[in-house]
């Protein structure tokens, strides 16, 4: 799914004063494209996540999903294809067994029952929690990255087309943090629209095509990465640093903007 | 979504500066005052004062309607009671409906009454943080102590309590989205429908509010909080001559209501 955000704003109703959250925020993002959405804490990352999904309007400026704005007929079906998974999204699990969390969003879209079945096992198995193992246990009773990817199947079983994650790797150890990278891959590689709200570079780097950084609301800079001139002193007025690739390929002497996604295209590349 | 009973507005007006016991003990003198005393010129004193005392707060007068909007409906239901049950002659009946000069009176006055008790209270919870007031409160409740209430306790758990209603807020308000955005509705539906719909978002408030009790728990341990232990206060309740003058010139206003 596309997502064009064409002059999108947004501000807080806070008690004394309306606090602008998001000021004039224009970008696009290609049907089936990978953004990293990076800026300092407090920049509107989680704000921007929450208004693509429609949980909040836009008080100027539209969200278009596959080139359609809210005045057009299909819109709000196409609001249910884009899938938010929250900050910490563990916290939200409620039901009594794994199964029936991960169905709650699938019923919610009025599935045929043999459907909703279908799904959760297929999201179950995507994030590596077997259904025939882990369907039946309690979520509480998961260990938190295993609650985490339960949380993240809850989503998916809803076949979302674009994916909007808010800070997914926030404190997942190194196998769990590794493990949904994989899942993340294998998700774009099915055509997945991913939109990553991340402050980890080196994930983001390996993870995404293109970056959108904003900085008091505002975009600061949007587009393929581009490690220029201006980049270090762009990311560092961020709150940002380079990604640990695009370093080492500036120390060597290389062109950083080949630098490799990986370690394994960076092993390729030295040998 | 916004609790709006018992908001602080932070400010630096002399009526915010006043130690809160002595703004406690002077609004509670000012209600009893105004149950005590029916008659349309007390009233109008204790309004006087009140909006004065509002006034002087420098808060927004948008925050005590904002207070006092909930209870609306609260001050309708006493006018329409007082206007259909009041005794007197009536000058107009419809069915079982009479209405009396005496009963229009009553209810104005009691509707009236009740706007000046909330006008009154509001200036003390919008002027004292709750954890000034809290402790306002176990200053004054020490007398119980004698007979062994832990007035002091008692004081941290509202203090607590109170300090968390926002933080469970917004809370509230993140599982809420994150259910939305899974294809939740809150508002559609009958009333079964409806509270059904919430067991996604109690259960995880639930869980969460107790592994935050816990975790707090656990803080204040590793932070040598014992029950029962005295504990000093990083603001201490210090009293000014201008409290004695917010004392005395209460006592002046209820007087002067009696007595007009």
């Amino acid at each position: 799914m596309s997502l064009t955000c064409g002059g999108v704003s947004f501000s807080y109703e806070e008690a004394r004063a309306a606090i602008p959250a998001l000021r004039d925020v224009s970008f696009e993002l290609r049907a089936g494209g990978s953004l990293a959405l990076m800026g300092a804490s407090g920049s509107g990352k989680s704000t921007l996540l929450q208004v693509i999904r429609g949980l909040d309007a836009p008080e100027s400026g539209a969200v278009l999903l596959d080139a359609a704005g809210p005045v057009d007929a299909g819109y709000a079906v196409l609001q249910r294809e884009v899938g938010l998974v929250f900050q910490a999204p563990e916290l939200q699990l409620f039901a009594a067994t794994a199964r029936d969390d991960v169905a709650f969003g699938p019923r919610r879209l009025g599935w045929p029952e043999a459907q909703v079945g279908a799904a959760v096992d297929t999201a179950l198995d995507v994030v590596g929690l077997p259904p025939a193992h882990f369907a039946e246990r309690h979520p509480y009773a998961l260990s938190g990255g295993e609650q985490r990817r339960l949380a993240l199947a809850g989503v998916l079983a809803m076949r979302p087309r674009l994916l909007l994650l808010d800070e997914p790797f926030v404190s997942l150890d190194p196998g769990t943090r590794r493990q949904l990278v994989g899942i993340l891959e294998r998700l774009k590689a099915a055509g997945v629209t991913l939109l990553l709200a991340t402050h980890d570079v080196d994930l983001a780097w390996a993870l995404c095509d293109e970056l959108l950084v904003l900085g008091e609301g505002r975009v600061v800079a949007a587009g393929p990465w581009d490690f220029g001139i201006d980049a270090g002193r762009l990311l560092a007025a961020n709150r940002l640093r380079e990604p640990f690739f695009v370093e080492l390929w500036r120390r060597l002497g290389r062109d950083p903007q080949r630098a490799p996604r990986s370690a394994t295209e960076a092993a390729e590349a030295l040998s | 979504m916004k609790a709006t009973i018992a908001q602080y507005y932070a400010g630096d007006s002399l009526l915010h500066r006043l130690d809160p016991r002595a703004k406690f003990v002077a609004v509670s003198a000012l209600a009893v005052a105004l149950f005590v005393r029916d008659s349309f010129a007390g009233l109008a004193v204790y309004a006087a004062a009140a909006v004065l005392a509002y006034a002087l707060s420098g808060v927004p007068f948008a925050w005590f309607w904002r207070a006092f909007r909930p209870l609306l409906w609260l001050v309708a239901l006493t006018f329409v009671a007082q206007v259909v049950f009041a005794p007197g002659a009536p000058f107009f009946s419809l069915w079982f409906i009479h209405v009396s000069w005496r009963g229009l009176e009553l209810a104005t006055y009691l509707s009236l009454r009740l706007v000046v008790l909330v006008l009154v209270g509001s200036v003390l919870t919008l002027t004292t943080p709750s954890i000034a007031l809290t402790d306002g409160l176990a200053w004054l409740g020490r007398p119980l102590r004698r007979l062994r209430v832990p007035t002091d306790e008692l004081a941290l758990m509202v203090t607590i309590a109170l300090r968390f209603i926002p933080t469970l807020f917004v809370e509230l308000d993140t599982i809420m989205r994150a259910q939305r955005a899974r294809g939740a509705d809150f508002r559609r539906g009958g009333l079964r429908e409806r509270t059904r719909s919430l067991v996604p978002v109690l259960v995880p408030l639930f869980v969460l509010s107790f592994r935050r009790a816990d975790e707090l728990a656990l803080a204040m341990e590793a932070r040598c909080y014992r029950p029962g232990a005295v504990r000093t206060r990083l603001h201490p309740l210090c009293a000014h001559w201008s409290d004695a003058v917010l004392l005395v010139a209460t006592a002046a206003v209820i007087a002067a209501g009696l007595l007009v």
